[in-house]
């Protein structure tokens, strides 16, 4: 696929244009996500559909009041958000609190630095995490072998479409693989793989969250799935989701640090290679 | 010396120019413009009306009296016209007679100049066409780089193939390349597409360099950094393969020849081909029966440049190569979109730190940092990042596939003055 367009609106160089915009990077995220949510629908019912309405809902009038206040065009990229939460999230929790979790999420991740893109943590993770500090009753889903089958599909695809770094992918297993080694905890790639899937690829490797620079990348891929491993709480080879999104968060907030860190080096290379 | 760049990319367009160098009819007008130069304010030699020769000089830059600006043709001038603060907008000059440039040398010197290189090129008009990195401007008339590059390359997309545009003009090129030698002590390279075999026997200080790579691999901005090892800092001038042939010619015969070899393509182009014209020729004589029809009411637009780092323009730029065909911009369409849901098109929008935007830089420049630091005109990380080693066109993959719509070029551009002010 070209992944360049002549523009037609382009009034300036370059005339050529990439037909990524924001809209369509959430469309395919959207996408990649619709499988593991089928799953989570099919053995939820009723219940789980209601949840997801619920958190559709409240991301709604978020972006909307947003793009009301400050006259914006609305966009639609807490669908998002709303379906990670809706996955991540099992069918019985109270409403109420989803609610007020992922208001949170979605405004303080988000929306307050001026919409995505323009933050440095995915919204999903603050709502997860903002779930988890303040109603810690309520255990997280997301890491049925199902929901990782289904997983797979939109991470190839997300891949594919480079909206998700391979290199954060590959350095958070390996970085997993090391602390689980240097601690000691059982690793067995079917539980193990099964319960890291759909954290991997729609919290830590969230591009919104990610680091930017590729020595970042390694840096931040390694941090995350080292901190799962700290933050893991489950017995056996599974890793317990909550700890995936503890270590997305923290891994995000250390990623303008590594960023920064790996700017530095490359600064000091090339003064040295120009003299 | 071979290098390979890696990083880059190829856009595919339709409308790839035919690689073999025809005449074009000949334009009725051309221009010097003051895009090509920003800044400069002329100090006049000729008025609106007073007839000049090809090659005659037109103005001075005020700051800088000793660079000439001379007339691409036999003409007279038909209007000059001024930018903000007197500076040159354009002078258009239009040519009288139907005589084809080659052979309107009526009154021009038919001996070599007397005189040291630098002298010459200064009087004669051709000092223009350097750029001295850092900044990409005119050098100072006294400067001295430390090297001086040729790029006898081209990876913008429907470019010309210069091995194609330097056939029949190798003796030319050469002789070029030896006046450029004597404007430094330090190297001349002339880098060429692998196995063209230019200036294999030049001398020495004269330094053949072979590049290949997808776009910007072409660029000059590409090949010196490859090169910078090896040259060390300083300052380093660029200029065009055919600026390098004019030159040559000037020397051997006395005579300035303004023809410029341009590749006429895009996806409108009725007969994508190379054409022989003159420098800042009138594109709309140049593209006068060459549109297919197509598009919006048939409109097409004329870019003078590449898709990638040209402008929409009526006369070809000084340092262009190419002219590009593209069908017209469409009317602006509204949604129909109630109030409450916010004004479409509206507001800022994200730069998404993809990995695909990691393989476009071959400048050893990490594009995110640079790019953030280049939207909120943060100059002080991007010189720390190495944006003094860039200008507009080495930054254009980075607008193209940047989801905020951002033009760095002009970015770049802002950061690049404040720089210069600053230095």
């Amino acid at each position: 696929m070209n992944p360049l367009t002549l523009s037609a609106a382009a009034d300036a160089a370059p005339f050529l244009r990439s037909r990524w915009e924001p809209a369509e990077v959430t469309f395919a995220q959207a996408a990649a996500l619709l499988p593991p949510l089928a799953v989570v629908l099919l053995a939820g019912g009723g219940a789980q559909a209601l949840l997801l309405a619920t958190s559709l809902a409240v991301t709604f009038f978020w972006e909307t009041l947003f793009a009301l206040l400050r006259g914006r065009a609305w966009s639609w990229h807490g669908v998002t958000t709303a379906l990670v939460v809706a996955v991540m999230v099992p069918a019985g929790a109270p409403l109420w609190q989803l609610a007020l979790a992922l208001s949170l999420g979605v405004v303080l991740g988000e929306l307050i630095f001026g919409g995505r893109g323009f933050g440095f943590l995915a919204a999903g993770v603050v709502a997860l995490a903002f779930l988890r500090f303040s109603f810690a009753a309520i255990p997280f889903a997301g890491d049925s072998g199902a929901v990782a089958m289904a997983t797979l599909p939109g991470a190839a695809l997300l891949l594919y479409l480079r909206l998700i770094s391979w290199r954060v992918a590959l350095a958070a297993l390996l970085g997993f693989a090391a602390a689980s080694l240097a601690t000691g905890q059982p690793l067995d790639p079917g539980p193990t793989g099964a319960s890291l899937a759909f954290g991997l690829v729609f919290l830590i490797c969230d591009p919104f969250g990610a680091a930017s620079t590729n020595a970042g990348r390694w840096l931040y891929g390694a941090l995350a799935g080292g901190l799962a491993v700290a933050f893991d709480t489950a017995p056996g080879a599974a890793v317990a989701p909550e700890a995936i999104v503890f270590a997305a968060l923290l891994a995000s907030i250390f990623a303008p640090l590594l960023d920064h860190a790996a700017v530095l080096v490359i600064a000091r290379i090339r003064r040295r290679r120009h003299g | 010396m071979l290098f390979s760049i890696r990083k880059g990319y190829d856009p595919a367009l339709p409308g790839a120019p035919r690689q073999s160098v025809e005449d074009a009819a000949p334009v009725g007008s051309a221009a010097i413009l003051g895009a090509d130069c920003p800044g400069l304010r002329p100090a006049l030699a000729v008025a609106p009306g007073d007839p000049v020769r090809r090659g005659q000089v037109l103005f001075t830059d005020r700051r800088h009296p000793a660079i000439a600006y001379v007339s691409p043709l036999t003409g007279v001038v038909e209007a000059i016209d001024f930018g903000p603060r007197r500076t040159l907008s354009a002078m258009v000059l239009r040519r009288t007679g139907q005589a084809d440039p080659e052979d309107d040398d009526a009154g021009t010197p038919a001996t070599p100049p007397a005189g040291d290189a630098r002298e010459t090129l200064l009087a004669r008009g051709l000092w223009p066409a350097f750029l001295a990195r850092p900044f990409g401007r005119v050098p100072a008339p006294d400067g001295t780089p430390v090297a001086i590059l040729v790029s006898a390359t081209d990876s913008n997309p429907l470019a010309p193939d210069p091995r194609v545009v330097l056939a029949d003009r190798g003796p030319a090129f050469d002789r070029g390349l030896t006046v450029l030698a004597a404007l430094t002590t330090g190297p001349v390279f002339v880098a060429q597409p692998p196995g063209a075999g230019l200036a294999a026997t030049a001398g020495d200080r004269i330094c053949a360099v072979e590049i290949s790579g997808p776009h910007p691999a072409g660029l000059p901005g590409a090949q010196l950094y490859r090169l910078r090892p090896e040259i060390g800092p300083g300052e380093v001038w660029t200029i065009g393969y055919q600026d390098v042939t004019a030159i040559g010619h000037l020397f051997e015969t006395g005579d300035y020849r303004s023809e410029r070899v341009v590749a006429l393509g895009g996806p409108r182009a009725l007969n994508p081909r190379l054409v022989r014209t003159v420098m800042g020729a009138s594109l709309r004589d140049l593209t006068a029966g060459e549109v297919a029809p197509g598009g919006r009411d048939g409109f097409a637009r004329i870019l003078s440049g590449s898709v990638l780092a040209g402008r929409e323009a009526a006369w070809l730029g000084r340092h262009h190569h190419q002219v590009t065909v593209l069908d017209a911009r469409p009317e602006a369409r509204r949604l129909p979109l109630p109030w409450w849901l916010g004004r479409p098109g509206r507001g800022p929008r994200p730069l998404i730190a993809s990995e695909r935007l990691e393989g476009l830089l071959p400048f050893g420049i990490p594009p995110v940092p640079l790019m953030r630091a280049l939207a909120v005109g943060d100059s002080e990380t991007a010189e720390r990042l190495g944006a003094l080693d860039l200008v507009e066109e080495d930054v254009a993959l980075l607008s193209c596939f940047c989801s905020s719509g951002a033009d760095y070029g002009r970015l770049l551009r802002r950061v690049l003055d404040d720089l210069a002010e600053a230095a």
